[in-house]
Formats: C-alpha cells, sequence, structure tokens
C-alpha cells in the first residue's frame, strides 16, 4: 500500500506513466492475496495499482477535473455503496471521459453492479442468481454446479481482444449477463453453453429463467463511441490465483481435462485489452493531392484525378507502429457516398487511393471509418470541395460549331468585298439616274 | 396624326412665350428632374436615420455578399465563385446562378470612386444605389413620358414615380435588390423601344438592344421586356401599322438583343429554348414573313396581292405557332416554368409548387394594396389609359399593352405590382397633364406656367410627325368652363396631389422602411425599444462557432446566416433546389430521433429557429410552418402528412389540443424547449394567444446553444453521435429491476457501505470472505 502511494505520487509528476495509473477497488485488503498473479501481471506491465477498500470516506476519481486515473477496476462485489466522491454517476462519466473500467462482480453482487452494467448496455442478473450448468461443472465444484467449465470455444473471435491461443478449458463462478441484440457496441466475450441457465442454485426453478443457453453471457464488454473500454466479468473468481491455477476436468461430457485453467491467459489478454494496450489504432498523416501534383489543394474541379493518402499507425508493445490490414476502405461522400473503394496498401502503414473525382459539382468528404471488433474507431474525414469548370477550362473550339465559324468567315469576307462592290456602283448609279 | 390634336392648341398661344426663353423651359425640366431626383432620394432615407446604414431583408444580403465578394477578388473570380458555403453539401456556382447587374454597377460604383481617391465601403455604395437609381428611374420615366405624350407629362410621371410608395417600398436605402436598379432599366429599354419605333433607327435600336443587356443582367423581370416588345409588334401587325421602321427596330433589337442576353451566364441558351422567350422569336419570323410578302406587293402593287398579304400573313402565323408547339412537344423548347404557369393560373402554385405559393410577395394582391401603394394615382390612369387609346398611335399601342398586362400581372402576385407602378405613374402623369391643360389653357397670362407643358414642343422634332391634325375636338368641349369652375378644379386637383405626397411619405416611412433585421417596438408613452435579435444571434454564430459550422434552418435566413454570420448553410432564399429544402422541412417536420437522423446525414451542427412567441412577432417558424410540412409532404408523401398537424377540427394549434404530431415534431420542440417568458401565466404564446400544449419536455439530441434576449432566435447545438457514447439501456427496457436505494452518504460522513463487512473484533481472527 505505501509503496504503490509513493509511486502513485511520483507517478503524478510523470506524464509518460499517466496512463498506467489504475485505481483498485476491493471488498477487503484480502483481495490483494487471492488475485496476486492477476495484479502482479499489472504491475509487472507497469501499472500502478492503488488498493483502495471501496467504502473508504476518501475515495476519488478525479481532482480539480482531472483524472487522477485512467484504468478502473472494481473487485468489490458485497460494494451496496461506495464511499468518498465515488458512485454510478461519476464512474459512467469516468467512461464517458475515457476512462477505462475492468468490473468483476459474482453471485452476491449488489444493485451498484446492475446500475453500472445497464449505463454500459448489459444488465446483470437478479441478486444470488448465479450460473448453473448441471453438464459442464467442474470436479471441485461443491455441488450446486456453479463453478461451470466453459470451452474456449465459446469465446468471441477477435484476437485483438481475446488473444489468439486459447486452448485451455475456463472456469467460471458467478452470475449472468444478459445483452441487448440490437445493441451493435456491446460485444459478448465469453458466452455460456447451451446446457447453461441463470439462477439461484439454492432456490427451485419457478420462473423462466433470464438467461438461458448461449444467450447467458458470462464477460461482456463494451467499448464506448469515445474509445473507452468496460470489461465486465459476471465472476471475480474467474481472475482469482485459485482459477488461474486449479486443473479443470470436467465431469460429464467429453470429459474436457487440463492441468490448468485457461483463466491466466485470458484474464491477461482482456486487461491488456481493456486498458489498450492492444488494439488502438490512430491516423498519422493524411495527404491528398491531384494526380501529378504535390501541393495539397482543399479545391478540386470535377474529374479530376485525385490521390489520397492516409498513414495508419497501431499500438504495439507500447509503441506505435504501422498497421497492416488489407480492408480499409476510402469513401469519397456528399450525402451518399459517391465512390467507396478499398485503398491500396503500401509500404510503412500507408494506404493510398487514386481516383476520378465524379462529374458532380459539391461539397464532398473523403471519409475512413475502419470499425473492426477488438480495434478502437478509426474515423476520419476531410472536407473538399469540388467546382465546376471555370470558364476559361471549358473547349474553346469545338467541332460542331465549325459551320457556325466558316459561315461567320465568310460573311465577313463577303461584307468586305461587298463594299468594294458597294462603293464602285453608288458612284456608277447617280449619273445613270440623274441622267 | 392624331396624336398631337391636344399639344397643338397648347403650344400656339405660348408660342411668344416659348421662343423667347429658349432656355427657360429646359431650365424648369431640369430642376423639377432634379428636385424629384432629390425628393426620391430624400424620402428613402428613412430606414438609415431611424435606424443605420444596415441592408435590409433576405436577398439584399445574398447581394451584398456577392458584390462583396467581387470587389475583392475580381470580376472574373465572381464569375466562377463556387461557394461552399451556400446549400451545403451542394454548393452553389454563384457566377453561374445570379443576375449580375447589380453586385457589377456597385462594383463599377466602387471603382470609379476609389480611382478618384474617394475611399467609401462598398457597404454604403449598397445601401444608397436603390435610392440613387431612383433618380435615374425618375429621369427615364420622363423621357419614355414626353416620348408619348409631352414634356409636361413627363414631369408629372418623373416626380410621382420618384415618391410613389409602389415603388418606394422595393427601394429605400438599404434595400439592395435587383428591382433597386431594374425598374430604371425597364423604363430605360421602353422609352428606347419607343425612340426607334418612332425612327426606325438601327442606332436607336441598338441602343434599346444595349439597354435591355443591362436589364437581362440586373433582374429576371426582363422576361416581361422581352415579351411586351414582340406583343406590341404583333398588335401593331394586326392594327395594320407595319413599316419598314418597325421592321428595322424589331428586327435588329431582337437580334441583337438575343446574343447579348445570352452571355449572361444564368440566363445562357434560355432565350432560344424555353418558352417565355418563344414569343419573341415568333413574331420575328412573322415580321420576316410579313416582310417578304410587303416586298413582293412592292413589286407588283395592282392586282390581289392585297388578299394574298392577308391570308400569307395568317399562314405564316399559324406556322410558326404550331412549330413552337410542336417544338415543345419534341422538347426542344421547355414548357412553362412553374412560376410563369403560376401567372396563368393562380391555383397552380398552390396545388404543385408549395414553395411558390409559400413566399408571401406570390400572393395575390389585396385590392387595398393596390389603393396603398399607388393612392391617387390608380384613379386617375385610366384617364391617362382613355386618352391614349383614343388618340392612338404606334407608341400609345405600346403603353395601352403596358398597362393592360401590368394590371393583370399586379393583380395575381403582390410583387408584380413593381412592374405595374412605373405604367401607372406615366399615365396618370399623362391624365394629370391633360386635365391641368384643359383648366390653364385659356389663362395665357395671368397664371404663370409653373408646370412646364408649354415646353413640350421642342422635341418634336424627333421626325416623325410631319402633318399635324388640325381637329380641336377636345378644346371645343372644354371651352365654357368659367373662371371659378377652373380654380376650383384647380384647387382640387392641387389638394389631391398635396394628399398624394403626404401619402406617399407616409407610406414609405411607415410601411416600407424597416429593415426587418433590426425591430422596433413602441411603449404606450411612445418610447421606441430596438429589437436587435438577429444580429445578435448571428453575431453570437460568427465568434463563439467553428469556422466551418453547418447550420440548419429555414430557407428564409440563409442568406443572413451566410452574410452575418459567416456561416455554412443548408438551404437559403436562393430556392433552387426544392428536394433540398424538403428534407429541412422533413426534419424540422419529424420528431428528434428522425429528425436527428436527417440531421447527421446532413453533417449539421447547428440548428436556429425563429421564435416570436415572447414578444408577439408574427412572421417566426411555427407560423411558417405549415409551409415546411407542405414542401416536405411533397417531396416525402410517406413520411409527412399535412393533416398531422392539424387538430380533428382542422385548426392550426399549438395549445393542448393540437395534435400529437405538431406537439412532438421538432419545430415545435426547438421553439418551446424551456419557454417561461411572455407575460403571465409564464409560458404563454403572445403571437399565437395560446399556452403551449407540450410543455417541460428535454431534449435528447440537441442541446440549447444560444437563445436572444427576447427569444426571437433560438439556437441549438446537434450533439454528435460520440456523445451518445453508451448505450445505457433505459428504465423502462431493464429486465432486472433493481431497487433505487437512497443514499446514505452526507456531506460529513462520506463512509460507503458494503455487505457483510467484515468487523473487527478484537482478539478474533479475522475470517476470509472469498
Amino acid at each position: 500500500m505505501k509503496i504503490s502511494l509513493i509511486l502513485g505520487i511520483t507517478a503524478c509528476f510523470s506524464i509518460a506513466l499517466a496512463d498506467q495509473e489504475t485505481l483498485v477497488l476491493v471488498d477487503n485488503l484480502n483481495i490483494r492475496d487471492t488475485h496476486s498473479q492477476f495484479f502482479k501481471s499489472l504491475q509487472d506491465r507497469g501499472y500502478l495499482l492503488t488498493f483502495k477498500l471501496a467504502d473508504d470516506a476518501n475515495l476519488l476519481l478525479s481532482k480539480y477535473g482531472e483524472y487522477l486515473y485512467k484504468n478502473l477496476i472494481i473487485f468489490s462485489p458485497s460494494v451496496v455503496e461506495f464511499g468518498g466522491q465515488i458512485d454510478t454517476e461519476t464512474i459512467t462519466k469516468f467512461i464517458d471521459d475515457g476512462g477505462n473500467v475492468l468490473i468483476a462482480g459474482n453471485a452476491a453482487a449488489g444493485d451498484v453492479y446492475r446500475e453500472i452494467a445497464t449505463e454500459c448496455g448489459f444488465e446483470m442478473d437478479e441478486d444470488s442468481a448465479a450460473v448453473i450448468d448441471h453438464f459442464n461443472y467442474d470436479m471441485l465444484d461443491d455441488g450446486d454446479h456453479t463453478r461451470i467449465v466453459v470451452s474456449p470455444k465459446n469465446l468471441i473471435n477477435a484476437p485483438t481482444i481475446v488473444g489468439s491461443h486459447n486452448t485451455q478449458p475456463l472456469l467460471f463462478e458467478g452470475t449472468g449477463l444478459i445483452l441487448d441484440k440490437d445493441n451493435s457496441l456491446v460485444l459478448p466475450i465469453l458466452t455460456a453453453d447451451s446446457t447453461a441457465y441463470s439462477y439461484n442454485p439454492k432456490s427451485q426453478v419457478k420462473e423462466y429463467p433470464h438467461a438461458v443457453g448461449r444467450k447467458t453471457v458470462l464477460i461482456a464488454a463494451l467499448q464506448a463511441r469515445n474509445n473507452a473500454r468496460i470489461v465486465f466479468s459476471g465472476s471475480l473468481f474467474f481472475f482469482s490465483d485459485e482459477a488461474f491455477n486449479s486443473p479443470v476436468s470436467k465431469v460429464h461430457g467429453d470429459k474436457m481435462k487440463a492441468d490448468l485453467s485457461g483463466n491466466k491467459a485470458l484474464a491477461v489478454h482482456l486487461s491488456e485489452w481493456a486498458f489498450g494496450e492492444r488494439g488502438r489504432l490512430r491516423v498519422r498523416r493524411v495527404h491528398h493531392h491531384r494526380q501529378g501534383e504535390s501541393q495539397s489543394s482543399n479545391t478540386y474541379t470535377i474529374t479530376d484525378t485525385v490521390v489520397y493518402r492516409i498513414e495508419i499507425e497501431e499500438l504495439k508493445n507500447g509503441k506505435w507502429q504501422p498497421f497492416e490490414a488489407n480492408d480499409v476502405q476510402l469513401e469519397f461522400v456528399r450525402i451518399d457516398p459517391f465512390i467507396r473503394t478499398t485503398l491500396q496498401k503500401k509500404p510503412n502503414g500507408v494506404y493510398e487511393a487514386v481516383f476520378k473525382v465524379p462529374d458532380v459539382w459539391g461539397v464532398y468528404q473523403f471519409k475512413v471509418d475502419y470499425d473492426r471488433v477488438g480495434y478502437t474507431r478509426l474515423y476520419h474525414t476531410t472536407q473538399v470541395s469540388v467546382r465546376p469548370l471555370q470558364h476559361t477550362q471549358y473547349e474553346r473550339f469545338i467541332p460542331s460549331a465549325y459551320p457556325y465559324y466558316v459561315s461567320a468567315f465568310s460573311m465577313m469576307i463577303g461584307v468586305y468585298l461587298f463594299s468594294f462592290v458597294f462603293l464602285y456602283y453608288k458612284e456608277d448609279t447617280p449619273k445613270t439616274k440623274s441622267e | 396624326m392624331p396624336a398631337s390634336s391636344v399639344e397643338k392648341p397648347l403650344n400656339s398661344p405660348n408660342k411668344g412665350l416659348f421662343n423667347n426663353t429658349a432656355g427657360f423651359s429646359t431650365l424648369i425640366t431640369v430642376t423639377v428632374l432634379l428636385l424629384a431626383w432629390l425628393a426620391g432620394f430624400a424620402s428613402r432615407l428613412f430606414a438609415v436615420i431611424r435606424f443605420e446604414s444596415i441592408i435590409h431583408e433576405f436577398d439584399p444580403w445574398f447581394n451584398y455578399r456577392s458584390t462583396a465578394y467581387m470587389v475583392q477578388h475580381g470580376f472574373y473570380n465572381f464569375l466562377n465563385w463556387f461557394d461552399e458555403r451556400a446549400w451545403y453539401p451542394l454548393g452553389r456556382i454563384v457566377g453561374g446562378t445570379v443576375y449580375p447587374g447589380l453586385m457589377i454597377t456597385s462594383g463599377t460604383i466602387h471603382w470609379i470612386l476609389h480611382t478618384l481617391n474617394i475611399p467609401i465601403h462598398i457597404r454604403d455604395i449598397c445601401v444608397f444605389l436603390a435610392p440613387v437609381f431612383s433618380g435615374l428611374t425618375a429621369i427615364a420615366t420622363y423621357l419614355l413620358t414626353s416620348e408619348l405624350w409631352s414634356r409636361g407629362a413627363g414631369l408629372f410621371a418623373a416626380c410621382f414615380i420618384a415618391i410613389v410608395p409602389g415603388y418606394s417600398s422595393r427601394s429605400v436605402a438599404g434595400s439592395y435588390d435587383n428591382e433597386g436598379i431594374a425598374i430604371f432599366a425597364l423604363q430605360f429599354t421602353y422609352y428606347l423601344w419607343l425612340k426607334s419605333v418612332k425612327s426606325g433607327s438601327v442606332f436607336w435600336s441598338v441602343c434599346t438592344a444595349l439597354s435591355y443587356f443591362y436589364m437581362v443582367s440586373a433582374w429576371g423581370g426582363y422576361v416581361f421586356i422581352i415579351n411586351l416588345i414582340p406583343l406590341h409588334v404583333f398588335v401593331l401587325l394586326i392594327m395594320g401599322r407595319f413599316s419598314q421602321r418597325l421592321f428595322v427596330s424589331y428586327t435588329v433589337f431582337y437580334i441583337i438583343g438575343l446574343l447579348l442576353s445570352m452571355q449572361i451566364p444564368f440566363v445562357g441558351f434560355q432565350p432560344i429554348r424555353t418558352s417565355e422567350h418563344m414569343a419573341a422569336s415568333g413574331v420575328f419570323a412573322l415580321l420576316m414573313a410579313i416582310g417578304a410578302l410587303k416586298y413582293l406587293h412592292s413589286l407588283n402593287p395592282k392586282g390581289q396581292w392585297k388578299q394574298l398579304l392577308i391570308l400569307g400573313g395568317l399562314l405564316a402565323a399559324a406556322a410558326v405557332f404550331i412549330a413552337v408547339v410542336l417544338l415543345t412537344y419534341m422538347g426542344v423548347i421547355a414548357p412553362w416554368s412553374g412560376r410563369f404557369y403560376s401567372l396563368w393560373d393562380t391555383g397552380y402554385a398552390k396545388i404543385h409548387i408549395p414553395i411558390i405559393a409559400s413566399v408571401s410577395e406570390h400572393q395575390p394582391t389585396t385590392w387595398s394594396s393596390f389603393f396603398f401603394d399607388l393612392h391617387v394615382l390608380v384613379c386617375t390612369f385610366p384617364v391617362g389609359l382613355w386618352y391614349c387609346i383614343k388618340n392612338i398611335n404606334d407608341e400609345r399601342v405600346f403603353v395601352a399593352l403596358y398597362a393592360l398586362s401590368a394590371v393583370y400581372f399586379a393583380g395575381v402576385m403582390v410583387r408584380l405590382m413593381l412592374t405595374l407602378t412605373p405604367v401607372v405613374c406615366v399615365l396618370a402623369g399623362i391624365a394629370f397633364s391633360i386635365l391641368l391643360d384643359l383648366v390653364l389653357r385659356e389663362d395665357e397670362l395671368p397664371i404663370p406656367q409653373t408646370e412646364s407643358e408649354e415646353s413640350k414642343s421642342l422635341y418634336d422634332k424627333a421626325g416623325k410627325l410631319k402633318k399635324r391634325a388640325h381637329e380641336p375636338t377636345l378644346p371645343t368641349d372644354n371651352t365654357g368652363l368659367g373662371m371659378n369652375v377652373r380654380s376650383g378644379i384647380l384647387i382640387a386637383f392641387m389638394i389631391l396631389l398635396m394628399l398624394f405626397s403626404v401619402h406617399c411619405t407616409w407610406a414609405t416611412s411607415n410601411a416600407y422602411s424597416s429593415p426587418s433585421i433590426v425591430l422596433a417596438s413602441y411603449g404606450n408613452d411612445g418610447s421606441r425599444k430596438i429589437l436587435d435579435d438577429f444580429r445578435e444571434a448571428y453575431g453570437w454564430l460568427s465568434q463563439n462557432t467553428a469556422e466551418d459550422a453547418r447550420v440548419m434552418s429555414w430557407w428564409d435566413y440563409g442568406y443572413q446566416i451566410a452574410g452575418m454570420g459567416n456561416r455554412t448553410t443548408l438551404v437559403d432564399n436562393n430556392t433552387w433546389n426544392n428536394s433540398h429544402i424538403a428534407l429541412v422541412g422533413k426534419a424540422m417536420a419529424s420528431n428528434e430521433s428522425a429528425a436527428y437522423e436527417i440531421m447527421t446525414m446532413l453533417d449539421v451542427d447547428y440548428v436556429l429557429v425563429i421564435f416570436g412567441g415572447a414578444i408577439g412577432y408574427s412572421g417566426d417558424d411555427i407560423n411558417k410552418f405549415i409551409w415546411m410540412v407542405r414542401i416536405a409532404e411533397g417531396e416525402h408523401p410517406k413520411d409527412i402528412h399535412e393533416a398531422d398537424y392539424f387538430t380533428e377540427r382542422g385548426e392550426y394549434r399549438v395549445d393542448s389540443e393540437a395534435s400529437k404530431t405538431m406537439l412532438n415534431c421538432l419545430m415545435y420542440k426547438l421553439s418551446y424547449y424551456r419557454y417561461d417568458s411572455g407575460g403571465s401565466p409564464p409560458g404563454y404564446d403572445r403571437t399565437r394567444g395560446a399556452l403551449p400544449g407540450n410543455r417541460g419536455f428535454k431534449l435528447t439530441y440537441l442541446e440549447e446553444a444560444y437563445t436572444t434576449e427576447h427569444w426571437l432566435v433560438r439556437i441549438y447545438r446537434v450533439k454528435k453521435p460520440d456523445e451518445f457514447n453508451r448505450p445505457r439501456i433505459p428504465l423502462a427496457k431493464r429486465i432486472i429491476s433493481t431497487t433505487n436505494a437512497v443514499s446514505k452518504k452526507t456531506s460529513k460522513r462520506r463512509k460507503g457501505l458494503l455487505k457483510n463487512k467484515p468487523t473487527l473484533v478484537k482478539g478474533k481472527k479475522v475470517s476470509r470472505l472469498e
């Protein structure tokens, strides 16, 4: 505690470390020990953890309008009301201002958890409800069949979030989450098997459970529109040393067995993703110009050929490195996209498109909207105007006008010749008339 | 010609006086015209004196903005100006969609003054351009009238047009609009046309074409000229008044005028492609045909050529007509545009083009406005018309046609009152001149002839009057007038004219001199209070929003936002794209979430609405709203239904009995959001005299950004999608209910609460929880 405090104070002076400031709210300080492996993995990666009791009267997230922490871990399922200045509102405000949150609960978690969950777009099942699976429970289960074994196949297909090497079965004990189908921002990271349901294990099933089968989500995540990330686990046990270390052996079915559960790998991955170590993209540079020119311009003429380059970077191991993908698309939009094309990959994370501006003038936007599961949303627009031809840019001599040119010039010559005829003729006529 | 019958008897008694003081009449003419100019200029300054030197209303703001652009960037850049700040995201090619005459005129004046080292701001030129041009209009009217009748009548007409409200309504200081200079161009073109018809000279015809070119560059009303002059020619042909003079003047005018008018980018190929211009080319072809027949006739004057001539003429007319109709059906010639069509079928716009019908100046004219705009002239101009028809000649046919068509158009649209006013002034001038002639004719010596009727013989050298008819029909009728009757009539006329000028001054000052962007209200004690909400709001926009912020408002305010706020607008007063306007109308008429979709599609940053409920300003957006609904329904009949916005009994209301759609549409919400002013009870709408039916609501997708002092202009910021950061599940949609625990924290005791918190009991081992 002391060390972390001192570390915290020193970190205040170093901006570089500001991303790593993490507040951990716990029920009791024992959790430091029972979940030591998880916390250690965080500390090894440079996070400065500040452990506080959830009911501490001096809890603070921000001071003088500045956030003291970048990340928030809530490992205190028994909290009824947070102490100090923290409540649901400040936590949602923290998320809205870009903070990352990792929350883990259990079957006994109170309404505060439920409120935070609904603020993030998912729901946590009723008080004392736990995920029960009578077919996929662990050997060490105490009879309620709540310590369930989940196959890594139930993980979401997003390597940035869960990592790519999840082969070990996972142990889970806690409550289920319910996701709204219409909600596109919320990700079901781990779902239960089709035989699972969520109910109070101590009572008889009288009502239809809120979450049944694969709809029972065990770990859910949300990447908010401001790229703040929230990972919500129904099980605090999932992150514990006990779960990390214990062997897995399923009682029924295909006898899934492993010496060591896959919890640790997944928990570490999840925390990496949640706290923004993975899956972060940024636009480094955008450049567009007429083909054959190097100077950028905000105004194009219709049917110009335009070169658009965007340089995208990804955060890897703490460094911004060129991003590799082949599905980045560019739209050239005026209300509706007039052109939609896949950007060509060039070295050093540069993506390029060469296209002809449509023959329609107006105010357009180059729009790159790269939204993939697990990555921060990459959205970049540049507004340019496409103007019609200037009065000097039209074709000067069009072929269909040649008859008119001929007629005009022949007329001019004719008048010129005629004027001679007229002049000489005129001198003659008065004589003849007078005579 | 019978025309001179009135002039003749008048001239003879004054001959002595006139001969002695040849310059005297010129002096009077010049003095009267100068005074008319001065009076016209002065009477248009009410707006500047009451308020300030400011551009008025809506369209003038665009004209001013583009003039300033032209002065700053030069003419060619103006011609190629692609304005990306208007009609976002479509943009507008200003150079190609504008009549540039106004900008070029004030730009030229600016250039001349600056060349002479007179540093004057372009805004002042723009503000005072219309009053200055009213003097030129007076002179042009004088010339036209003296061409028609006499110089005395011309002076009367010049004085009338200088102050008549029907014209000053569009040309007060600050009203920087096309009409300000176009009426001058109109009158001057007509003058030159009459001159060329009279003289048959190529010179005057070319002058007519040049003046017509100026008119084309200045105002879309040039179509009136290009239809009226052919009509004149056509009627003359029917009346059998074909002459070489007519032939020369029309053919020269038409060809040169056609070529010149096509040089204006906005007009382009319209003169040979649209129905509005077909009358001119048809008459041109007809004139050619008749000219050819006449020529054949002259080869052999004897025989049955006359019948052949008539038959040939009729056949040619029929052929021309059929050709035009055929070409229209084939699509070579565009049919009548809606705006012109609505001149013939007054109900057409209301059904098919609500956007035209929605403009107040496109409404039919009421009888009272005829009197209000023209006063005594509207009663006297038939007299002038009657005299003109009675003593008909080529050019009086023209003025008769002018008067009849203008009266018709003025009856159809309030706006076209403007084209009626000049001809009314001309004919009323003639009428007054004739009546005064009658009264004053025999009093050779005692009454000094201030009206200068005597001077008209000057212009007689114009040449066409070879023979003077000696049929003193009119004078003989009036010889019996006694002295008392004369002076009585004279005094009555003077009083009439005095009342007229009093009315003109009053109407100009009270009805037409409001800048409409600055409002004035008068308290009970007569004190004046200035409501400067519009400029306050536009100033706020220009100071507090991003440079490229896009502001959505109803199209009326587009030019003002661009001109004063310098921000991008979606639609403006150049209503060229109906579907874009309909989209904005749909957004205003939809509920908040549907409107938000449209607004994000159009990248809207701010929404601006005008709300007059707090001060009782009736021209606000709620009162215009039904037009937004109609225009939106025209383009999106599936989503918007006009009937939804009325109550079941078909009333347009905003109080608690209003329809649900009405109470929840965006326009309603933006107008009444947080509104608690307007006297008692708070939130009372003084414009509609009702208490809003939906109050105390909250906005989801917008937030109030600014409201002006008198609630007149309200600006809202549209929230960006990333402000709806989390997909929060609203209480109603939650499956699992939570108890709303009341916080037990107090300002003193900040400690939270944990379930089953292990209490520390001394001497006992702490039990583990997990």
